[in-house]
């Protein structure tokens, strides 16, 4: 054992000392770990660049809610928001690091190869933004880089499909750090349709800021809605890029609300396009609006505003005329008159005749009308109707009418004014609805005349809106309708909040005065001062008004005799049901013409109603399930030569196709006009002809 | 039970020798006798190495999630421009001049429709 022993100790001390020995590194090695522990723990302080680098950051981020969008009627996109990109460029990427290498010839290489990619980028720049040549593009870049310049501006307003192309441009394919791209994405607000209803709908940039100006649209009177609310959250960087910092609060960002407009679109541009049509080459003209309304509810849904640019000339959506705008109404107001003696009982029927009196308003000195010297001349009498001087737009006639019923006691006169919302501000969905101006009885300015003037049209200030929906009150049988824009708001599509109509005055007046106001506006487009509507595609009810704008001076014409005039129209159809109420007034520059209700405004809503008859379903005809087809025999016996007598077959009702194929097996040659089917033949059917002869046939 | 609780200087600092010589011989752990917490020290591993997937795993999700987000973010963008595209080419008066420009004599109808009842 000894034997064995002394044979083993020395192999097992050797082993034993090399095991000690690596234990003695191994326990150096972690006295020097925990030590440099315990060092960088408590006493190191590294450089702030290092501390930068390894530190996890979290930093606050606001969520910006997306802008909730505005529909029109049918749920089409009137406004939205949609991502754009600014792209700069750091055009002094990796230009330290290529100037400080070892191997100067290899930095000038990497150097030259960079230029060479950004000529190659300036490019494809010059195809996507051609202000500027592919050669000016890369001098930019080059400069840029020569002086340092870390923010090159290279395109803004650019949409996602070109910024995905830009992205695969060279440089601008690498990453940040070389190929220098720098993106900027914000959520710019868009407007599909351009600048058509611009006043009505508004205008912001984006959403990043809450809209100050409420003045402007529904963008404006309603940002509260369409807002949303900023959200919040931490991020912190990973090896992926920054990431949610769970660790902190998350506060989402609630989306903005939807707003669903009253506004058909289809109608805004037809009316857009027909208010145009009228104005656009008159100089002369300083701007026009045109209100479309539905009589049942109240729902505006066209409206345009437009006011000549005095830089361009152009006509621009800049004001809202149609609720900003007070003027005198001019003959439009008779109506209003009209109505108070009808609703008063001092006119039994619009056959009543009043004396002419040439013209002159008794115990008033209101100017004389001209229109009944004229009236009289024509029609040799001395005597003219309600109804006759309405339709001729006799100031006269009301004037009077006005006089002898209410002078006692102008008051009753002034509350119907009242009582028709003529003399009040209601609430409207938009910002900016003025205060219509009347008369105070027996204030400060009323005097002898001021009744008579009130009576048609003068003396007041209305905006075109209250005008509209007195209107729109007689076409609905008395039942005057709050105007509004806003149906509901939605959220995802469902309804939030029904805002739908409102009835501002469940009666201003009998159905009986209303169908008795109806007739007098429908003699006005049809035998009156508006006859240029007498032929339009359906029936229309309305009065024209012509009114003198107060300048300046205080009076209405300028020491060359020039005026200012506010031409009016305004009416509903088809006037045996309305559908809808239209207003249209032209406003006129200081100008020596003469501009009339009758002419632009009423020419443009003819040329609207054309084009809201052959649209809305409301005139479509539709063909039944079933009904009778003629059967396809030929009923004359096939002829054996020509100049044989046969019979003409009934080929009404028929196609072409058919009838042709008829006709032709009669022995007849056929002629047609139109397509559809067979509405009329010559000769009739029945009739006896010769084989040969020709049939004429109408299609429809 | 009085001298098994006092403590002296002069134990401490043998103590301390005695772990030094220990460890400088390479015996504390054996002196600790220190196997038979080996189950213990296993699991502690094992909690250590969990903890580690766990936060390793947790920043693979979210960087997953990112990209996620960054990818739907993108489809949201292209969905709003593609329909921002499609409307503003909806316009009655745009439609008609395009179509005009193509050479279509197609125009706004110029009477109502007929409809055909189901």
């Amino acid at each position: 054992m000894t034997g064995h022993d002394t044979n083993t100790t020395p192999h097992r001390d050797r082993i034993g000392i090399i095991l000690y020995v690596f234990y003695l590194l191994l326990l150096l090695c972690s006295i020097l770990v925990v030590g440099r522990i315990i060092q960088i723990q408590l006493f190191f302080n590294p450089d702030q660049k290092i501390i930068n680098a390894l530190t996890p950051k979290s930093t606050r981020e606001v969520i910006e809610p997306t802008r909730g969008n505005i529909l029109a009627c049918d749920g089409r996109l009137l406004a939205m928001s949609c991502p754009q990109y600014q792209i700069y460029m750091d055009c002094t990427v990796q230009k330290e690091r290529f100037a400080s290498m070892t191997d100067k010839s290899k930095g000038e290489k990497l150097e030259q190869k960079w230029l060479a990619k950004a000529r190659e980028l300036s490019e494809g720049l010059a195809l996507f933004f051609p202000e500027k040549s592919a050669r000016e593009h890369y001098l930019s870049i080059e400069n840029g880089r020569r002086s340092g310049k870390r923010y090159l501006k290279i395109g803004h307003g650019v949409d996602h499909d070109t910024f995905l192309k830009l992205k695969e441009l060279p440089l601008f394919n690498e990453s940040r750090g070389k190929g220098g791209m720098i993106v900027e994405q914000r959520n710019i607000r868009q407007y599909p349709y351009g600048k058509l209803a611009r006043r009505t709908i508004g205008f912001v940039r984006d959403n990043r800021s809450q809209v100050s100006n409420t003045h402007i649209g529904i963008e404006g009177q309603f940002d509260y809605v369409l807002h949303g609310t900023e959200g919040e959250q931490w991020l912190r960087s990973s090896d992926a890029g920054r990431i949610r910092d769970y660790s902190h609060d998350y506060v989402p960002a609630v989306d903005g609300k939807d707003i669903r407009t009253t506004i058909n679109i289809d109608y805004q541009d037809l009316a857009d396009r027909a208010l145009r049509r009228q104005i656009e080459e008159d100089s002369e003209i300083e701007g026009a609006c045109l209100v479309l309304m539905e009589v049942g509810t109240g729902a505006i849904r066209a409206m345009v505003n437009l006011l000549r640019d005095e830089t361009t000339g152009s006509l621009e959506e800049i004001s809202n005329l149609a609720i900003g705008r007070l003027g005198e109404p001019g003959s439009v107001f008779k109506t209003v008159t009209l109505a108070a003696a009808l609703s008063d009982g001092h006119i039994k029927s619009l056959d009543e005749t009043i004396p002419t009196n040439h013209g002159v308003i008794k115990n008033s000195k209101l100017p004389v009308d001209r229109h009944i010297t004229d009236w009289e001349r024509e029609h040799h009498t001395n005597r003219i109707s309600y109804l006759d001087g309405f339709k001729i737009s006799s100031n006269y006639v009301l004037a009077t009418l006005a006089i002898e019923n209410y002078s006692s006691n102008p008051r009753n006169y002034m509350d119907k004014v009242y009582q028709y919302k003529l003399g009040e501000k209601f609430d409207f969905d938009l910002d900016g609805l003025r205060v219509p101006v009347l008369p105070k009885v027996g204030g400060q300015y009323w005097s002898n005349t001021t009744l008579g003037s009130v009576a048609y049209g003068y003396s007041t200030a209305e905006t075109p809106l209250h005008i509209l929906t007195f209107y729109n009150a007689i076409a609905a049988k008395g039942r005057m309708m709050k105007p509004y824009l806003v149906e509901s708001i939605e959220k995802n599509g469902s309804v939030c909040e029904k805002r739908g109509p409102s009835v501002l005055n469940a009666s201003i007046c009998t159905r009986a005065v209303a169908d008795t106001l109806t007739r007098a506006l429908r003699a006005v487009t049809e035998e009156g001062t508006a006859r240029v509507l007498g032929n339009a595609s359906c029936s229309v009810a309305g009065k024209t008004g012509t009114a003198q704008i107060v300048l300046e001076n205080g009076k209405y014409k300028d020491e060359y005799g020039r005026k200012k005039n506010q031409g009016t129209f305004v009416g509903f159809f088809p006037a045996e049901d309305p559908r809808y109420s239209v207003i249209s007034v032209v406003y006129s520059k200081l100008s020596s013409s003469s501009f009339y209700g009758g002419g632009y405004p009423a020419k443009a809503i003819k040329e609207l109603i054309a084009g809201i008859v052959d649209t809305d379903p409301y005139w479509q005809k539709s063909i039944g399930k079933t009904g009778s087809v003629p059967r396809m025999t030929a009923h004359a016996s096939l002829p054996s030569e020509e100049g044989e007598s046969l019979t003409v077959p009934d080929l009404r009702g028929l196609g072409l196709k058919d009838a042709l194929w008829i006709a032709e097996n009669s022995g007849l040659k056929c002629t047609y006009q139109g397509s559809g089917q067979v509405l009329s033949q010559s000769p009739s059917a029945g009739t006896k002809t010769e084989s040969g002869s020709t049939l004429k046939l109408i299609l429809r | 039970m009085a001298n098994a609780v006092k403590w002296k200087i002069k134990d401490l600092w043998k103590t301390l020798k005695n772990i030094v010589s220990a460890v400088l011989v390479g015996e504390l752990l054996l002196r600790l006798n220190i196997i038979r917490y080996f189950p213990h020290f296993a699991y502690l591993f094992l909690l250590f190495w969990l903890s580690i997937w766990a936060s390793l795993a947790t920043d693979t999700t979210l960087n997953k999630v990112e990209r996620n987000k960054k990818i739907i973010h993108n489809l949201e963008i292209e969905h709003a421009q593609k329909t921002y595209e499609l409307v503003s080419l909806s316009r009655r008066s745009t439609v008609e001049e395009m179509l005009a420009n193509m050479g279509s004599q197609l125009r706004e109808p110029e009477k109502p429709a007929v409809r055909l009842e189901k």
